[in-house]
């Protein structure tokens, strides 16, 4: 171990990592001294090797842990990561029960008034547009329970099963000694079924705001659900929100979105977001045999001939994709947005998802789903 | 084989032609020296798996590689057992005379990698190759393999590392990994090359290239990777492409002979339409005008 002052400046870098952002446990911090006994400490390269490698343990931690490390050594001071709050009116306004709303109540989507629905129906199809803010605790209830449909995929891995077609060899070897040779006793396995990779990229531009909200809340239950699940927005650009959304509480999964997405409200770049997902998480291979359900509008403000291409790559790579657009969910709707006629030839189901009842539609898709037809 | 210090190591595999930066020598150094498996994660091409096989190399240690895929199990990643042995044998023995534990004895097991890893009486480098492709539960079983270095086999019981085998695994990221695993593993990111490491590692693995020739494709694959590329070139394509020129015999870039042998470079029609059409010449042009101090011996590391 080395000497006492290089504990206390490694415990101290430790802490100055875990302020900028990095989780560091007090195992990694007796790793790195233990690192650090086999290198030249006068070698301010290897120390800095070596206390990379220890304390950090993931690609986004790097920058952080540049900076800290910095900051250590050079006695610069840190800069802590850019905060955005959430935009308060919106959260206050729901939460206080505030009905200032109530002017939204006119907004697209259908108001059932057939005599007969029970409550429980009309809130099923009531848009999340103008819903009040009981309503829309109740609506939550539900999506949670809708949130666990997932796609599903064969694995290679085989399981005992009545109607099984592999023969259990294993089985069969042992069971074969009491009969000296002879396979009398037979048992089959088969393949199961699990999960299939679920990619969910969702617009929080200005457009989206009156969905936002419902939509995040429905990706915070899928994402609680299970694992497999990876979630997305954008707006002018691309913000992975799936360790956000990994949060139990759903307000403070809400909050952690919100501090990350630096372009809430604003505008939309659906051509560019999609780009940067292709570039940079696609080549890693997320997409590959995944479903991706897009949630947008389709407003393209700027180049829907780059949605095209965008979608059509992604397609290529995706086991199927499907668009959620919260407007189709007006009788009236026609896709002329350029955007999303752009982006439909990629598409394989269209589905609206502007209340409980159409998640519901989109659970029920999710689970069926098969491959995409090959254009 | 043993190493003192990191320039050793360094030493070492530059005489098995891998150059390493220092972050990476200090990660291999490390994880030999704390007997801790070293996570490696980095863009593809950057030499990732190129790294295990030439620290198995320089500890004269084998190699045994697991190569992971979504569905990867016990009996291809562990063991087995010789069923059709085990039947025939049966089959053979007398009744009543053969037991059970006769019967699930090790000359009946077929050594998957991990198991085969640490058993083995001499030294070992166990590769565990793309580890993010493998399913969650796979690699929760790995966790415990990969703390204790040790398996159980329900019908032989436990069977422990006589020594530890150096452990290095590799990831593309497609998925973020178990923090659990990772709280196990030194951690180290593979970047890009420097230019005059690339060069370096390009004169290395490609004997007899002109110096030249070495400097420009190195420097155009750099200029390729400021472009928007589906899929940017690494190292590995660097030095399949300067072999492909080499062979060609030419001393320096043209644009003629690059749009030849721009396949063995970008692997995607649009990206090598895109650099075809708009960028090919400019590229040609700067990789051309490079000039390189030349590094005598071992490159020195760069931060």
């Amino acid at each position: 171990m080395p000497g006492h002052g290089v504990v206390q400046h490694v415990v101290t870098f430790g802490r100055i990592l875990r302020e900028a952002g990095v989780e560091v446990g007090p195992g990694r911090v007796a790793d790195a001294l233990t690192a650090l006994d086999a290198v030249d400490l006068t070698r301010r390269e290897d120390v800095y090797w070596t206390l990379r490698m220890t304390l950090a343990s993931r690609r986004e931690d790097l920058e952080a842990f540049d900076r800290a490390f910095a900051a250590w050594f050079q006695y610069a001071p840190v800069s802590p990561p850019l905060r955005v709050r959430f935009p308060d009116e919106r959260r206050g306004a729901r939460a206080r029960g505030d009905t200032a709303r109530g002017g939204d109540a006119a907004a697209p989507g259908e108001e059932p008034t057939e005599v007969g629905w029970s409550a429980h129906e009309l809130l099923r199809r009531k848009d999340f547009a103008s819903m009040t803010p009981e309503e829309f605790a109740r609506a939550r209830a539900l999506m949670t329970e809708i949130a666990a449909a997932r796609p599903r995929r064969r694995s290679r891995r085989l399981r005992t099963h009545p109607r099984g077609t592999v023969l259990d060899l294993r089985r069969l070897a042992r069971a074969s000694l009491a009969t000296a040779g002879d396979p009398v006793d037979r048992r089959f396995r088969r393949r199961i079924d699990t999960s299939r990779k679920l990619v969910v990229i969702c617009d929080v531009s200005g457009s989206m705001e009156k969905y936002t909200r419902a939509l995040l809340l429905f990706l915070h239950a899928v994402v609680g659900a299970g694992r497999g699940v990876e979630a997305f927005a954008f707006g002018t650009r691309l913000t992975r929100l799936t360790p956000e959304l990994g949060l139990r509480d759903p307000e403070q999964a809400l909050d952690a979105c919100a501090a990350s997405v630096v372009d809430w409200a604003a505008g939309t770049r659906i051509g560019a977001s999609l780009k940067t997902f292709n570039d940079v998480w696609g080549r890693r291979a997320i997409t590959r045999g995944a479903v991706v359900v897009i949630v947008s509008d389709g407003w393209e403000r700027q180049d829907p001939e780059l949605v095209g291409r965008e979608m059509a790559r992604l397609a290529r790579a995706a086991y199927a994709v499907v668009w959620v657009n919260p407007l189709k969910g007006s009788p009236r709707y026609q896709p002329l947005a350029g955007g999303m006629r752009a982006a439909l030839p990629h598409v394989d189901r269209f589905l609206s998802g502007h209340n409980v009842a159409s998640l519901e539609e989109l659970a029920e898709v999710l689970v069926g789903i098969g491959r995409r037809h090959t254009a | 084989m043993t190493f003192a210090s990191i320039e050793e190591l360094e030493e070492a595999l530059l005489g098995a032609r891998y150059l390493p930066d220092r972050g990476l020598a200090t990660a291999l150094f490390l994880a030999l020296r704390l007997e801790k498996p070293l996570l490696l994660e980095g863009e593809a091409g950057v030499g990732k798996t190129e790294a295990a096989k030439s620290l198995a190399a320089v500890l004269g240690a084998r190699l045994i590689r697991l190569q992971c895929y979504e569905g990867l199990d016990v009996g291809h990643a562990v063991y087995e057992w010789n069923y059709s042995r085990q039947l025939l044998h049966i089959r053979a023995a007398q009744e009543g005379t053969l037991s059970e534990e006769e019967l699930f004895g090790p000359e009946f097991l077929i050594r998957r990698p991990l198991l085969e890893a640490i058993q083995s009486d001499e030294p070992v480098v166990l590769l565990i190759d793309e580890i993010d492709r493998a399913d969650d539960e796979f690699e929760a079983f790995l966790l415990e393999v990969l703390s204790d270095f040790q398996i159980t086999i329900p019908e032989i019981g436990t069977v422990s590392a006589r020594r530890r085998p150096a452990v290095i695994l590799t990831s593309n990221r497609t998925r973020e990994l178990h923090d659990a695993l990772k709280r196990r593993c030194l951690f180290h990111w593979i970047g890009h090359p420097s230019l005059e490491r690339e060069v370096e590692i390009v004169r290395m693995r490609v004997p007899g290239v002109p110096d030249r020739l070495a400097a420009q494709a190195a420097a155009f694959v750099r200029g390729l990777r400021r472009l928007d590329l589906a899929k940017p070139p690494g190292v590995a394509e660097t030095i399949d492409w300067t072999q492909a020129l080499a062979a060609l015999g030419r001393p320096e870039l043209d644009p003629e002979v690059v749009e030849w042998t721009l396949g063995s470079v970008l692997k995607y029609h649009e990206d090598f339409e895109l650099v075809r059409d708009s960028a090919l010449a400019e590229l040609v042009e700067e990789a051309r005008a490079v000039r390189l101090e030349r590094a005598a011996g071992p490159a020195h590391a760069s931060a």
